[in-house]
């Protein structure tokens, strides 16, 4: 009886890791109300969407980047991920964000992180090849700004990303400006005098 | 009994076995842990837990360098069942130790159980749209969906290791070969302008692929990556090759239309679909904050779970740690993204969820009978002998 039992628990375990097979299946499935098209570029390869096990993200810290932001940009209330965040309306109330981060490191790198902003707006990733081509680079107040000019989303409602990534020691700093193309296009001036006034605690003016 | 037969039994009775494969636990824990900077934690499990060995590859021959998961749990369950059956006899003062170890057997059936069975989905929608299947996290496939029936779609599955494979598919359903020309399980897309004289040369003959071109990455395991594969397919009637196409499960490649035997077709690279009676709709996705801050205080999404025979037509609200059971699944929710407007759900199929608690249930009884059966033999013995009183 008892080398019955010891034999069946050995049986029943090598018959238990035997592996499931895959196959080729056939069915029929009503139409997909929804296209076919994935709807979330945020979803795509190697950028996933954001889950609640990395939402709370480490932010920078240590000494941070001065800026002076033009009159007409309404400030709001920083948190814990935005070290700065101002919104630009226009009149027809359509809303601009523009958005200042930093964290630890350089964030996967620039080309990870071109790819998210162009994810954003719908357009494909670049690869690494054609990044240099698709981001300048200026030096503001003894800083290196690495910026990028996107526009994508639908051709009804065009996006558009204005965005700079600053090293700052061991941190990355991002400056994005992102919302509807045509009030992106008339603040392209004031992000580009904007990013002039950024600067580091210890340069001096 | 022959001599075999107790060396066996002997064997698998001993403690010392089970002191040894406690220790060889130890250290595979170990090794595992150290390697999960390197594998993530999926490909870390299927490595070290749920295999019989754990295997190093030198050159192309894997070679089995330390017993995985499987063996050890399997010789600890063996090993336990034995010692219990042989050694320990059922009676009113070892019922505690006996629920114990039952319960312990149950746990390490429950964990090969569910190593075994579990089954992981994702279900991603976005505010008012209806979906009746989820997408699996890792395997892909290629489907050719038959799409002239106005109301029906006729879709043909080819799992991933198909394509992988190389040779030619012919399946009933199909008035075509599926021919995989090249295949890379990760690749990244980029652009390619077909009217340079610099352009890169494809296989593709016709849809995106002209303007498109796959370039091979190595295998990630990081575990908020995910490998898309692309592949070069042909088509082959008959007559001849229909044309090639360059497919990829990346999200954003769209599926690709043709049109063949009078009848309209879609090619697409895609994550593993897996199809229920029944359809889930996303009514609103609630992400709430901590006033004043961008912290998280909550995630939910309302649904509406709707059956077409009529016998399920409700919502239902999911959020963290109060998930939906419903037809043997599990939907938690699992995260969100495209600015809060969609909702991700994990769909959890665990046939054996429950044996865990079972057993936590029958080890917790077992050591409280154990203990309380201590205690009175204990209490009886220093209680001193009544004394007569004058």
């Amino acid at each position: 009886m008892r080398h019955c039992l010891l034999s069946l628990a050995a049986i029943t375990l090598l018959g238990l890791t035997s592996c499931r097979d895959s196959k080729i299946t056939t069915y029929r499935v009503p139409k997909e109300k929804s296209p076919a098209i994935a709807a979330a570029p945020a979803a795509a390869a190697n950028a996933p969407g954001a889950t609640m096990a990395n939402t709370a993200v480490t932010t920078a810290n240590g000494p941070g980047l001065t800026w002076t932001a033009p009159a007409q940009w309404t400030a709001k209330p920083t948190s814990a991920m935005r070290k700065g965040s101002y919104a630009i309306t226009d009149d027809s109330g359509a809303t601009a964000d523009l958005s200042i981060t930093a964290f630890p490191g350089d964030v996967g790198g620039d080309l990870a992180n071109v790819n998210r902003w162009r994810g954003q707006i719908q357009l494909p990733p670049l690869a690494a090849a054609e990044l240099a081509s698709a981001t300048n680079h200026i030096d503001v107040n003894g800083l290196h700004l690495t910026t990028v000019d996107f526009t994508g989303g639908s051709s009804t409602t065009p996006q558009r990303v204005l965005g700079a990534i600053i090293p700052v020691g061991n941190a990355t700093w991002f400056f994005k400006l992102s919302g509807p193309a045509a009030l992106v296009g008339r603040e392209q001036a004031a992000f580009a005098a904007f990013l002039q006034t950024i600067r580091a605690p210890s340069a001096t003016p | 009994m022959s001599d075999l037969i107790r060396q066996f039994r002997d064997f698998f009775v001993s403690l010392r076995l089970t002191v040894v494969l406690i220790a060889l636990s130890i250290l595979l824990i170990f090794a595992a842990t150290l390697d999960q900077v390197n594998l993530g934690i999926w490909a870390v499990q299927q490595k070290y837990f749920h295999s019989l060995f754990v295997m190093w590859r030198i050159g192309d021959i894997p070679v089995p360098i330390f017993p995985g998961g499987y063996l050890i749990g399997g010789f600890l369950l063996i090993n336990l069942i034995a010692a219990q059956v042989t050694r320990f006899k059922l009676t009113a003062k070892k019922s505690g130790i006996w629920l114990t170890h039952i319960g312990l057997i149950l746990l390490l059936i429950g964990e090969l159980l569910t190593g075994l069975w579990q089954e992981e989905f994702a279900l991603r929608l976005d505010e008012g749209e209806t979906k009746n299947f989820s997408e699996s996290y890792r395997s892909n496939e290629l489907a050719i969906t038959d799409t002239t029936d106005p109301k029906f779609d006729d879709v043909v599955a080819i799992p991933e290791k198909f394509i992988a494979r190389g040779d030619p598919i012919q399946q009933a359903k199909l008035p075509f070969r599926v021919v995989p020309k090249i295949y890379y399980p990760n690749a990244s897309l980029s652009a390619r302008d077909a009217n340079t004289s610099g352009a890169t040369t494809t296989l593709a003959t016709t849809g995106i692929g002209l303007q498109a071109t796959a370039t091979p990455l190595p295998l990630t395991y990081k575990q908020n990556e995910r490998n898309a594969p692309a592949a070069y397919i042909e088509l082959a009637g008959p007559e001849g090759s229909i044309g090639t196409w360059l497919v990829s499960a990346d999200p954003r490649f769209p599926p690709q239309s043709f049109e063949y035997a009078g009848r309209m077709w879609k090619i697409a690279f895609r994550f593993e679909r897996s199809y229920k009676p029944y359809s889930l709709t996303l009514l609103k996705f609630s992400h709430d904050r901590y006033a004043g801050t961008e912290i998280p205080k909550n995630f939910s999404s309302r649904i509406r779970l709707n059956s077409p025979d009529g016998r399920d037509d409700r919502e239902v609200l999911i959020y963290m740690n109060n998930p939906l059971r419903y037809a043997g699944l599990t939907f938690y929710q699992a995260g969100f993204e495209n600015d809060d407007k969609t909702t991700i759900l994990q769909v959890v199929r665990n046939p054996s969820w429950q044996l865990p608690y079972i057993a936590c249930a029958l080890m917790t009884l077992g050591l409280i009978i154990q203990f309380c059966i201590h205690l009175v033999a204990f209490i009886a013995r220093r209680r001193p002998a009544p004394t007569a009183v004058a």
